[in-house]
């Protein structure tokens, strides 16, 4: 065994928290430890170990074989997805956006599936937010709303709040009231102040009540014979919210089985966020699990107009979160390109067994779909290759590459690029005739 | 050896004293050279404008606070599709995008480019989001890019001018420059961004205090207009003063520019600080007495920060505006405060003709132009996307240019506050197209600081724009004919051929690195990324030289 070697502030992908303080000790090629890193974590760097096959329909090949299967399996195609699959640098996650835009496919990631209630709810409304060092530095009080902490963001608490101190919160714990909000069986797991348990069913007229009481003192006279339960739980919230200096409000954007998160509830939550800006200061921080899920929603924003849910058949980017939902539209597709970890790909997309696929990302090798596949197993971004991750705020991270691995996917995917690039030397246009719009 | 002869235009490059003449201009390598072969390719530019390429001094189109524009507007994406250009060179892969108020990456740089334009620099990035505002400007191509960094309201420093420490918050400065890759200190409503952060909706004035009376925005400002000027970065401080688009404003701004005494700064978008409150507390303009105090203070400089009219998105680090401009006109809203450094705001926002407050807008901006003694100090800007988008630049250069169309506008807008303005007392100066070129090219990279651009003298980059003239301005200044960047011809008969990957402007002044201890204490005890982690790495281009101290 060769002398254990320490790579220092190392930024973790477990979990959108992107904790920066991982460091990371290698010895023999393998990662051996991860010390300040939370079960998630641990899981995420394993031990660095991923396989570097590169198969065709099964068979072995090299390199540049799969690479030329690929390319033209992707310039053949009638109507091709284009899926991000977490686990991608945001490099990567470039690279793969520009081969959706030149194929003229459909361009859809991990988002579409999970986050899209809040980012419509965030996309009508906007959002009072901050990123999380502001809720660690200056939240007095913060609410936590139906988010398991420990099981989906287990440093949270004590990397950003309500454990650290800050700078207008010197002692940390002590100078905070922390609120959790239970929404049914979706516990807040954390040691609070004040508890509430709210029926799934009245979660929405609690917040809005809630954001009534906060809109002035008159309201709140107003509605003051209104006993049922909402505004009781509302009345009970507000008198600590309104007192407060800055409230943190912390809920998450992800799906929990245990309670429904529609669009109008991730309303109620901005719109309750916005409102206590009247009275004092309010930021909302809904929470994006691991695998830079919050860069992918920004690389496609700034190089679309759009986080998810983009189509660029008629040559150009167009929304369309509504009408065609994932599995429909894969349902028609015929050949797709997954790039990034396979084994978060959403059921609507593995489950295609009819597609031709094309797989480029860490493990592609362990979980092929489909009987006609393209398969390049590339390194892990932030464990073999280096670049740039969001944290769930937005705030970018640098990615450490620990790991000598195989080819990164940002490499891979930009030589795809160029390759399908040379094909279509008019620059603009795709296929042409054949091309059917999908959903037009 | 990749050579270029642009033949026989009425080459208009202020910088060089040259207005109208007729002459070659030579290529060579991406840079202007003295003469070429005659067997050099050419290009025929007869009757045609020769310009310097455009350098936009303050817009913004890379950050992260662009992004959180872009994400909030997808239905203004939707009513401008932009579909990919047709792109001569397979290594360049040509990409579609959304234009609207907030254009998508790559369609900012075919955009710009395709106006003219070869520079753009993004006016406000919280320096920890500097890694997003680099991919974005990765991915805008053609123009050369760089960004300014929020300081005016950055903890860290706000600390050390409490301690009185004038010179470590210099160097500290000078760190935060290098450790984000920008090109200057931006200042934005100093200390009131953290007010507001506390809690306060109440306007900042010069001498409001932050916690310490040591603490306040005129110290703010002297602390970081000396420092850019210790520095001896190439661009001064960028300031946008406190209590931005109040009405009555204009004391602030006229307090703020003595308060410097001498110094060299710029004043951005001056229009939306140029508001004065008539006794009945009504919007009136008070563009005359800011412009004949830039006019009198050579220290100083200024873009203007037009509006035009139709759809705007309003996006600034001055995020108490933007709560204040939400309660007003009910769109929506988008706040995110950013650790430790500054605050975030976004509102869609519509400029309409027949309403007085956007009329009176309109016309202060043209005012500042009008009154304007010094092109060379008071440039083009409509703070895109906040007056304006960048789009609209040739419609504007048309009202400066065209004194009947621009009486024509006049006469159509909501005249209900313009009494008092010098706009409608008929003012008659027309720009010249020398003007112009000061306006938004030799003008912008002098005060930037950008020695091989804005002119085209011998040694200058090769960015050339060429225009084929037209009695409608903006139809001129829409299409240019051909456009140059470092050598390259990426407009062909107004057609874009070419998207070339722009370079990157940035500063790394020396610093006394002793500082940098304290503030890894900092970073340790309050930030949340860490220290080791905050520095960007790996910019391809290397730094525009700062000046010896």
């Amino acid at each position: 065994m060769t002398h254990p070697s320490v790579i220092e502030n190392v930024t973790c992908l477990g979990c959108g928290c992107a904790c920066d303080d991982i460091d990371v000790v290698v010895a023999s090629g393998r990662i051996v430890e991860a010390r300040n890193a939370c079960r998630l974590g641990l899981r995420w760097f394993g031990d660095g170990q991923v396989p570097s096959v590169v198969r065709v329909d099964g068979g072995d090949v090299t390199l540049e074989e799969a690479m030329r299967s690929a390319v033209t399996r992707l310039v053949e195609a009638e109507r091709p997805l284009v899926f991000l699959a977490p686990g991608l640098s945001c490099e990567a996650q470039r690279e793969a956006v520009a081969v959706a835009d030149l194929l003229r496919a459909r361009l859809d990631s991990i988002t579409t599936s999970t986050a899209l209630p809040f980012t419509l709810a965030s996309q009508e409304h906007g959002h009072a937010s901050a990123t999380l060092g502001e809720v660690r530095n200056r939240a007095d009080v913060v609410v936590f709303w139906g988010i398991d902490l420990a099981e989906r963001y287990p440093r949270f608490a004590s990397r950003y709040a309500p454990g650290p101190p800050g700078t207008h919160v010197p002692e940390g714990r002590r100078t905070r009231t922390v609120i959790a909000v239970d929404i049914g069986r979706a516990t807040a797991s954390i040691d609070a102040d004040v508890r509430l348990a709210v029926e799934p069913a009245n979660e929405l007229a609690t917040l809005i009540a809630l954001e009534a009481l906060a809109r002035s003192p008159d309201t709140s006279s107003r509605y003051a014979s209104l006993a049922d339960r909402p505004w009781n739980s509302a009345r009970e919230l507000a008198a600590v919210l309104l007192s407060a200096r800055y409230v943190g409000l912390v809920y998450d954007a992800e799906p929990d089985d245990r309670s429904t998160r529609t669009p109008v509830r991730f309303e109620a939550l901005a719109s309750l966020a916005q409102t206590l800006n009247d009275r004092t200061r309010c930021a909302a921080l809904a929470l994006r699990a691991g695998g830079n899920r919050s860069g992918s929603d920004s690389v496609l924003v700034a190089q679309t107009g759009y986080p998810c849910a983009v189509d660029f058949a008629r040559g150009y980017p167009r929304y369309d979160p509504h009408s065609s939902p994932l599995g429909v539209l894969a349902h028609v597709a015929d050949t797709a390109l997954v790039v990034g970890d396979p084994t978060g790909v959403p059921s609507e997309v593995s489950g295609l067994t009819h597609l031709e696929t094309v797989m480029i990302g860490p493990r592609a090798s362990t979980v092929a779909f489909g009987e006609r596949c393209v398969v390049i197993d590339t390194g892990v971004d932030g464990i073999h290759a280096s670049g740039t991750a969001l944290r769930t705020d937005d705030i970018p991270l640098p990615l450490r590459a620990p790991l000598a691995g195989p080819r990164s996917t940002a490499e891979t995917v930009r030589a795809v690029k160029l390759a399908i690039r040379r094909l279509r030397p008019a620059g603009s246009g795709v296929g042409g005739a054949g091309r059917r719009a999908l959903g037009v | 050896m990749i050579q270029l002869r642009i033949a026989g235009g009425s080459v208009y490059d202020p910088a060089n004293d040259t207005d109208g003449d007729v002459r070659d201009i030579c290529i060579e390598d991406g840079r202007i050279v003295a003469s070429l072969p005659d067997a050099a390719p050419r290009l025929d530019a007869r009757g045609m404008v020769v310009m310097p390429g455009g350098v936009d001094i303050h817009c913004h189109v890379a950050s992260g606070s662009v992004n959180v524009a872009r994400r909030l507007l997808p239905e203004d994406h939707g009513r401008h599709p932009a579909t990919a250009p047709s792109l001569d060179d397979p290594a360049e892969v040509p990409r579609s995008g959304a234009a609207g108020t907030v254009p998508t990456t790559f369609t900012t740089g075919y955009r710009y480019a395709g106006l003219g334009y070869t520079t753009v620099f993004d006016a406000a990035v919280a320096p920890i989001m500097a890694r997003t505002a680099h991919s974005q400007l990765d991915d805008t191509p053609i123009v050369d890019g760089g960004f300014f960094a929020l300081l005016g309201n950055d903890d860290y420093l706000l600390r050390l001018i409490d301690t009185g420490d004038r010179e470590r918050s210099r160097e500290y400065a000078a760190w935060v420059l290098g450790a984000a890759g920008a090109y200057a200190i931006k200042i934005v409503n100093p200390a009131g961004v953290e007010l507001w952060k506390r809690g306060t909706k109440e306007r900042t004035d010069l001498d409001t205090t932050l916690g310490s009376s040591r603490v306040t925005p005129r110290v703010i400002l002297e602390v970081l207009v000396d420092s850019a000027n210790a520095l001896k970065l190439p661009h001064a401080a960028h300031i946008h003063c406190n209590n931005l688009g109040l009405p009555g404003n204009s004391a602030t701004t006229l307090a703020t520019m003595a308060a410097l005494d001498g110094r060299r700064a710029h004043f951005t978008h001056l229009q939306f600080h140029s508001y004065g409150k008539s006794p009945d507390g009504r919007w009136r303009s008070a563009a005359r007495e800011i412009i004949e105090y830039l006019n009198a203070h050579e220290n100083i400089s200024g873009d203007v920060g037009q509006v035009m009219f139709g759809s705007a998105t309003t996006i600034t680090a001055d995020a108490p505006v933007e709560y204040l401009l939400h309660k007003s006109s009910g769109r929506k809203w988008a706040n995110v405060d950013i650790e430790l450094e500054t605050g975030c705001g976004v509102v869609p926002h519509e400029y309409r003709d027949r309403n007085a407050v956007a009329a009176l807008q309109w016309a202060i901006g043209l005012e500042l132009f009008l009154l304007s003694g010094d092109p060379w100090r008071l440039v083009l800007s409509t703070d895109h996307p906040n007056g304006g988008s960048f789009m609209s630049y040739p419609e504007l250069i048309r009202l400066l240019m065209d004194r009947a169309y621009r009486d024509e506008q006049i006469g159509r807008v909501e005249q209900k506050l313009l009494a008092g303005s010098a706009v409608a007392d008929g003012l008659e100066r027309e720009y010249s197209l020398s003007e112009i070129a000061i306006i938004t090219r030799a003008g912008p990279a002098r005060l930037l600081g950008l020695q091989n651009k804005g002119h085209l003298g011998v040694g200058a980059d090769a960015d050339v724009t060429v225009y084929a003239p037209h009695d409608n301005r903006a139809t001129m200044f829409s299409t240019p004919r051909y456009v140059v960047k470092r050598g390259v011809l990426v407009v062909e008969e107004g057609q874009l051929r070419r998207a070339p990957t722009g370079r990157r402007l940035h500063v790394r002044p020396p610093f006394e690195q002793s500082v940098t201890r304290d503030i890894e204490r900092y970073f340790d005890r309050y930030a949340t990324v860490r220290y080791a982690n905050y520095p960007v790495a790996g910019l391809h281009d290397p730094p525009v030289p700062v000046g010896a101290r």
